[in-house]
């Protein structure tokens, strides 16, 4: 989370602009708000967290509030920042519109949230276990989305400029019981509805744990689990920012532009003269 | 104001900051809501809730909203 809130900082350093008005969606216990509030450049930063045991330890402004039911009024935000919440979310495509929408024209969504390469250790040793000892495997870790997949969600959520981007990061522990303890700690035991309703069984976890010592073990004697770090980049569109420009609109050349030797291009072109020229497809009938 | 009531701790006595009521909708219907002081709510009158503001925190989850037309009943 430290990590998270010290990268989304650095990130919002680059931007030499002032936001009036913020918004921290899943806020936890207020550690990136904190962080960001250092920066000055943000007026007014409301903390959003669905857990009201959480909230109370924010100390700015608070709503209690869902991610999914954003209670934000249309075009009334500058800045929506959100540190490993949007993960949890279940209709991440309504979400992101969601937040658009609350989005000020111009203005900028900065969210980091867990990959699906997260904990894959974790994921594959337990699946082996279940069908090693269970016949049969049941989802332990949550599914999370690819990094390709979110940054066409952002584009779908007709966000400008988007850049989804993935950073991993390897954390050691003792055993992979304290991996599972800390997890817990975070509220991040499973939140799958699908999920089979029996706790896991002893045997079965043993078994898991030791094929993730097996397979992911470090040199002195603790154990690695990745954590893949997606963060997303997003502005509500607005007519000052650079666009594609239509094809066919170009108005120099590239050839010009590269100083190479005049050579016909596009329409005018010769046949190249290596191939033999291609008859265009006539259709019979 | 020679009354100082106010400095004693009442367990309502926050007060939610102006400007982020001027920007909260009700997440439901995204509608304009009335703020009521006197009984601390948030009413969206187009989804005939009331969303109760504790410690001057808006609690904003439908879920935890008050329907009116219980009330009227």
């Amino acid at each position: 989370m430290r990590h998270v809130a010290e990268d989304l900082a650095q990130r919002l350093s680059f931007v030499r602009r002032r936001f009036p008005v913020a918004v921290n969606l899943g806020a936890h216990h207020g550690l990136v708000s904190r962080r960001l509030r250092g920066l000055g450049t943000i007026d007014l930063f409301i903390d959003v967290e669905r857990a009201g045991r959480l909230l109370a330890q924010c100390d700015g402004p608070r709503v209690l509030g869902d991610e999914e039911w954003l209670p934000f009024r249309t075009g009334s935000l500058d800045l929506v920042v959100s540190g490993l919440t949007l993960q949890f979310v279940n209709d991440l495509p309504g979400t992101l519109m969601q937040i658009r929408r609350a989005l000020r024209p111009d203005g900028l969504m900065l969210a980091a949230m867990l990959g699906g390469r997260t904990l894959h250790e974790l994921r594959e040793a337990l699946t082996e276990a279940e069908i090693e000892l269970e016949g049969g495997a049941s989802p332990r870790v949550a599914p999370m989305a690819d990094v390709r997949d979110l940054g066409g969600l952002l584009q779908r959520a007709d966000f400008a400029l988007p850049v989804a981007d993935a950073d991993t990061l390897t954390v050691t522990y003792d055993t992979p019981f304290a991996l599972m303890r800390d997890l817990r700690s975070m509220g991040a035991a499973n939140a799958l509805n699908e999920r089979r309703r029996t706790p896991l069984r002893r045997g079965t976890l043993l078994r898991a744990v030791e094929i993730y010592a097996q397979r992911h073990g470090a040199a002195n004697g603790r154990i690695t689990a990745t954590f893949e770090i997606i963060t997303l980049t997003g502005w509500a569109p607005h007519a000052s920012q650079q666009k594609a420009l239509a094809p066919g609109s170009a108005r120099t050349r590239l050839a010009d532009a590269l100083g190479a030797a005049g050579q016909q291009t596009g329409e005018n072109a010769e046949p190249p003269q290596l191939h033999k020229p291609v008859e265009p497809p006539v259709s019979k009938g | 104001m020679p009354n100082n009531d106010d400095a004693v701790e009442k367990p309502n006595s926050e007060r939610a900051d102006p400007r982020v009521l001027e920007i909260l909708v009700c997440p439901v219907t995204k509608t304009t809501l009335e703020y009521d002081e006197k009984a601390q709510e948030l009413i969206s009158r187009a989804a005939r809730l009331a969303y109760p503001i504790r410690n001057g925190v808006p609690h904003m989850l439908p879920s935890e909203a008050r329907s009116l037309d219980e009330n009227k009943a």
